[in-house]
């Protein structure tokens, strides 16, 4: 190899990096392809959601916003586990329900019912939202979310997205 | 004897072990290894400190690791019993605590020295650089550690990071996905925080230190401002600056021994995702952070949570080639000096802020 020419020479080193690259990119697509598709397969799944069921309408006081909790067996990778939580009931005089999701839309801690202020209140930075989930102070810009609910056979039930 | 062998190289027969494991070259140039004695003196140590207190992180993290289930419910249990029920339970979770917050300062400490006597000149740029980038990866070791305990400090501190990484335009939702492995902080989460801290992110660090290790070799240990490089005393690697790097070690070892036996390491109540009373306080390090991202509000907000604290990042990674002349002098730097101040300033204040609305 070493008597032939300087053409040679490089058409030779030519062939030995083409090699390479094609040999490389192999290994690292072999490699590569399932350590990544493990890895990220679990985190592609979409959130899902349930309807849950908070019990009677009729305990519902007209004119209040009440905490309704909830516990659900929910699947987390090899594990099934209760999810607890709490939603925010708003129930009008004339019987209007409105379901507000607790948690705040600016750093996601939960948002507390004030009954003296009118308002929610974030106790992470002090956010705060009116009665109609409205921000009225504080970082939050966006509105509480409101959930989607329904009453089934005089029970209220929230559809909650996990 | 030693002079026969030396004599009879020819005969190529190994004689010593060294010889035998044909690690000679490798010991004689240890042996012989000589570096600037001012690599570690009395007023010149943070950067051996913050190598003592990664020797005690890794030691005190792996044998945790003996004691811990990553699993929520289990995780807290596990961290329990190693911390009141083993012996030395206390010091080697206390070492592990008050090492990472003493290792944070520290760091503060050697690339505000670095800063001041311009370490950063021609030929050492890539030396503060791959510091940086070690400074850059902390904060993912502590965000992933301070899960593992599974107590409500972690847990609802996790649930603040998480939706700050969320607003994060774009790729915020996906990192998040990607770092949880789903939409929850549950069982799947906690075991990607924990092998990431455990595995990836050490292994990434000890890359990085060696990028940071190489660079120092190749471009030299920076000297006093007034000497230049011929002018350098240099003094035998082993055992003289070995035995000053033991000394520090010993001495770091025994003081954090002694604060994490006196005060253990906080574990608080087990993590309840239902409990909304619990909130968060963010620690000392990341109080400027968290005021940036307190002070834009609606549109702004992506200023405080990605541009600004991008920018200042940014700009530390620039800074050997901002301020790129040649002349180390502080006095000859005026306005580097007086810009790195006002920046420093500013984030001091926000921190003290931030301290005396969440802390007092």
């Amino acid at each position: 190899m070493s008597k032939c020419n300087p053409k040679e020479a490089i058409r030779s080193d030519r062939r030995a990096f083409i090699k390479t690259t094609v040999l490389g990119s192999g290994a690292a697509v072999l490699i590569g392809y399932p350590l990544i598709s493990y890895f990220i397969t679990p985190a592609l799944k979409k959130a899902t959601g349930k309807w849950v069921d908070f019990g009677a309408v009729e305990e519902l006081s007209p004119g209040r916003i009440e905490m309704l909790t909830y516990e659900f067996m929910v699947k987390d990778g090899w594990l099934v586990l209760p999810q607890r939580g709490f939603v925010w009931a708003k129930t009008t005089q004339d019987h209007q329900i409105k379901v507000f999701s607790s948690t705040c839309t600016h750093l996601a801690c939960n948002v507390i019912w004030q009954e003296e202020t009118n308002q929610f209140i974030c106790p992470c930075h002090s956010g705060r939202f009116d009665s109609d989930g409205k921000p009225v102070a504080g970082p939050p810009t966006k509105p509480l979310l409101v959930l989607d609910h329904k009453i089934e056979e005089d029970n209220l039930l929230a559809y909650l997205s996990f | 004897m030693r002079a026969k062998t030396l004599n009879n190289t020819a005969e190529k027969r190994p004689e010593s072990l060294w010889e035998k494991l044909a690690l000679d070259g490798m010991v004689m140039r240890l042996r012989t290894l000589e570096i600037y004695s001012g690599a570690l003196t009395w007023n010149r140590f943070f950067g051996s400190l913050l190598l003592a207190l990664l020797v005690l992180l890794f030691l005190s993290g792996a044998f945790m690791a003996f004691y811990y289930s990553p699993a929520p419910g289990y995780a807290y249990d596990s961290v329990d019993y190693a911390l009141f029920s083993l012996p030395f339970g206390d010091a080697i979770k206390g070492i592990h605590h008050y090492g990472w917050n003493l290792f944070l300062i520290v760091m503060g400490l050697h690339l505000a020295r670095g800063f001041i006597v311009g370490a950063y000149k021609p030929p050492r740029q890539f030396v503060w650089v791959s510091g940086v980038l070690i400074l850059l990866i902390v904060p993912a070791f502590i965000i992933t550690g301070d899960l593992l305990p599974w107590d409500q400090k972690g847990y609802w501190s996790t649930q603040v990071r998480i939706s700050i990484m969320k607003s994060v335009p774009w790729v915020g939702d996906i990192m998040v996905q990607l770092v949880q492995g789903g939409p929850m902080t549950g069982i799947v989460a906690l075991t990607r925080f924990y092998v990431l801290h455990i595995i990836f992110l050490p292994c990434l660090l000890v890359l990085l230190l060696g990028i940071h290790f190489h660079f120092i070799w190749q471009r030299g240990l920076c000297g006093l401002i007034s000497e230049d490089n011929s002018s350098k005393i240099t003094v035998r690697f082993f055992p003289f600056i070995f035995n000053r790097w033991l000394v520090l070690f010993l001495c770091v070892t025994l003081v954090l021994g002694f604060i994490s036996w006196y005060w253990p390491a906080p574990l608080g109540d087990p993590a309840d995702p239902t409990d909304s009373t619990f909130v968060p306080k963010p620690e000392w390090w990341v109080l400027f952070l968290n005021q940036l991202v307190s002070i834009f509000r609606g549109p702004w907000s992506v200023f405080g949570s990605v541009i600004i604290p991008g920018g200042l990042t940014a700009l530390l990674i620039a800074v050997p080639f901002i301020d790129s002349s040649s002349e180390r002098h502080p006095a000859r730097r005026k306005i580097t000096l007086i810009i790195a101040t006002i920046i420093a300033m500013v984030l001091l204040t926000l921190s003290i802020i931030g301290y005396l609305e969440h802390h007092v």
